[in-house]
């Protein structure tokens, strides 16, 4: 499905990922966690096309290259921002994304009318976006990102600001969709909840710390949970750093210049539980 | 109370921080005062020629010092040759020079003035006024009005038939005639009349840079933009799609604004002006949207963005010709005022309903509209590409 081979990227000389090499299979979940400037935001934006790398190459669905028509129409995107149009309906915002990926008429009816069951919104499907609680703009923004029907969905921390009992029935969506075939690449801040995924990927300053099925790396570290792991792996890596460094302090990774200004979330990585 | 402080502190380092607020600040009042005060600290000039043909040539040299007396007057020379006797083509000449922007306005003394004078008739002045600007037309036939009392008292003494002794001796100056002929415009013709029409491209100008700017910013900060880039489309076609949205949404202000002034204005207009007026129009929609979303670009949020409105406004409202004229500003504001899409339009603009010329007739300024917004266009490209690349 993603075939990512020795790929760098800098923003004017400063690394943002060293040498990565990953090979994410579909019809998985796969979790990618890392404090803020790990460089998760930009192997999303990568793996999207919409920044190239300096070296390294990638394959998307067989041979795609990210970018391309053909590969971003079959990708799916929900952004950390509440990215909807606030004067339109719900159903309205699903409708014009629909249409952004070509779609129309019956199709796009028939679509809309599914995703929003899919997400239970079809109630509030006349609603003005702007009306809506945080929780049910995710909702929104999920549905949206799903109308064409992806073979790849990107989700950038999709449940910032949503309360524990619908960031569990997010999961069952992400269950269910990852069922049926589609792959989803998830970031989160939520260690815990990445733990509900397939396999996880541990980034730290451009490069990967560690991989694997969440239940292994918990056995492998010894630890608790996937939160306690993802802190000793961090401490293995960089013999003195503390859980507080790596939760607080910007190891200068990679986000691309500019950041992600929207979020402003301190990670929890590091933090012990 | 103390909180009161604390916001205020808050306020005052969140400003103090943001380097481009601060230079907004305080420097763009200073800029755009510095600019307006440089190319007006003199008062504007009337230009006046005279024209004289046959014996009235002896007054020529006494009315050009009186109107030289004249506060805010200068007398230029027009381009009539000497052998040119016949009055149509020398009124013809005149004309043509007026047009040609030679002075605001001309004073024709014609050949029969001093037998005029002699034989007991008033004696009648031509004044040939461009017409355009109000302002102008008053300075040259008030200062004329003036020079030509100070003539009349030099020439031979008029007295009528039923003058008596007393009379000869007091109030013998019978003050010259003078005719007014207007290129443009007539006697009728109000101030209000030459700031009206240059009202619809400055507000159609105005309302979509702020609109196209804020919405554009708006899109980019909430992380839509990146949503429809990441979707099977190009940046140009997002921009076409949000050109043409805007563009069907100002169609009818700017049709609102149109209707209005037609009502205001105090003469009649042509069908074919109005439809010279919509192209002037739809073009200044273009460059204003294009140059809305090349400033969303440059702004990093929404507060960024509105304090570009004032920078990208106000040297169009005192440059763009719309106030005063820039033919008297020093050179290089002059060429500053060209630079600025306002200017063309308002000129295109006025020679289109005060002058009542085609549109082809104003080409150069069409031509510089044309290049404004290709040239928009193409650095909306390149910068539109450089965000792509530092998106986030």
């Amino acid at each position: 499905m993603i075939e990512i081979e020795h790929v760098r990227k800098a923003y004017r000389g400063r690394p943002a990922l060293h040498d990565l090499s990953l090979h994410i299979p579909e019809g998985r979940i796969f979790g990618l966690l890392g404090p803020n400037g790990a460089g998760k935001t930009t192997l999303l934006r990568l793996i999207m096309g919409v920044l190239q790398p300096d070296a390294g190459r990638i394959r998307l669905f067989d041979g795609l290259a990210p970018g391309s028509p053909a590969a971003t129409r079959q990708i799916g995107y929900m952004p950390q921002q509440l990215a909807l149009y606030e004067g339109l309906t719900v159903r309205e915002n699903v409708r014009f994304f629909g249409h952004m990926y070509g779609l129309d008429g019956a199709v796009l009816d028939a679509r809309t009318t599914e995703v929003l069951e899919r997400v239970e919104l079809s109630e509030r499907q006349e609603s003005l976006s702007g009306t809506l609680s945080g929780g049910m703009m995710r909702r929104a923004m999920l549905a949206s990102a799903l109308v064409h029907q992806p073979r790849l969905l990107i989700l950038d921390e999709p449940t910032a600001g949503v309360d524990p009992l619908l960031r569990l029935r997010f999961w069952d969506w992400f269950r269910r969709l990852a069922s049926e075939g589609i792959t989803l690449l998830v970031t989160t801040h939520h260690i815990s909840e990445a733990s509900r995924g397939d396999e996880v990927l541990f980034l730290r300053e451009g490069s990967i710390l560690e991989q694997g099925r969440p239940d292994e790396l918990i056995r492998r570290y010894g630890a608790a949970d996937l939160e306690a792991a993802f802190v000793q792996a961090t401490r293995r890596a960089v013999p003195g750093d503390d859980a507080s460094r790596t939760a607080n302090g910007d190891p200068g990774g990679g986000d691309p210049p500019g950041g992600n200004p929207s979020t402003g979330q301190v990670p929890s990585g590091g933090v012990p539980a | 109370m103390k909180a009161i402080g604390w916001i205020a502190v808050r306020v005052i380092l969140e400003i103090v921080r943001d380097r481009r607020t601060l230079a907004f600040f305080f420097l763009v009042p200073v800029l755009v005062m510095s600019l307006v005060y440089l190319a007006l600290f003199k008062d504007e000039t009337a230009r006046v020629a005279v024209v004289a043909r046959g014996a009235a040539r002896l007054f020529v040299y006494d009315l050009e010092r009186a109107l030289e007396q004249e506060k805010d007057v200068v007398v230029v020379p027009v381009d009539i040759p000497d052998d040119v006797r016949d009055p149509k083509l020398i009124q013809a000449d005149i004309e043509d020079a007026l047009r040609k922007g030679q002075a605001d306005g001309v004073l024709y003394f014609e050949e029969s003035l001093l037998a005029d004078r002699f034989s007991g008739k008033r004696g009648t002045l031509h004044l040939y006024l461009e017409g355009s600007r109000p302002t102008l037309t008053g300075l040259v036939a008030s200062a004329v009005g003036d020079a030509s009392d100070d003539l009349a008292a030099s020439l031979p003494v008029v007295i009528d038939s039923d003058c008596s002794a007393k009379c000869a001796n007091s109030v013998n100056v019978k003050p010259l005639q003078i005719d007014k002929h207007y290129l443009y415009g007539s006697e009728d013709y109000r101030l209000i009349d030459f700031f009206l029409p240059v009202l619809l491209p400055f507000f159609v100008f105005f309302l979509t840079f702020i609109l196209s700017n804020i919405a554009f910013q708006r899109e980019r900060v909430r992380g839509t933009l990146e949503r429809l880039l990441i979707a099977p489309l190009s940046l140009p076609q997002v921009v076409l799609g949000y050109m043409l949205g805007f563009l069907l949404f100002s169609i009818p202000q700017a049709a609102i604004v149109l209707v209005y002034l037609l009502a205001l204005i105090g003469f009649p207009v042509s069908v074919a002006q109005v439809g010279d007026l919509c192209v002037i129009t739809l073009l200044m929609l273009l460059i204003a949207l294009l140059l809305g979303l090349l400033v969303s670009f440059a702004a990093r949020n929404e507060f960024q963005a509105v304090q570009f409105i004032p920078l990208v406004i106000l040297p169009q409202v005192f440059f763009s010709d719309m106030i005063w004229s820039i033919d008297r500003f020093a050179w290089p504001f002059r060429w500053f005022a060209m630079l600025l899409p306002l200017t063309h339009a308002n000129i295109a603009t006025r020679d289109v309903m005060l002058k009542h010329q085609h549109l082809w007739q104003t080409w150069p300024n069409l031509l510089a509209l044309l290049a404004m917004f290709v040239a928009a266009l193409l650095l909306l490209a390149w910068v539109g590409r450089r965000h792509r690349d530092m998106l986030g």
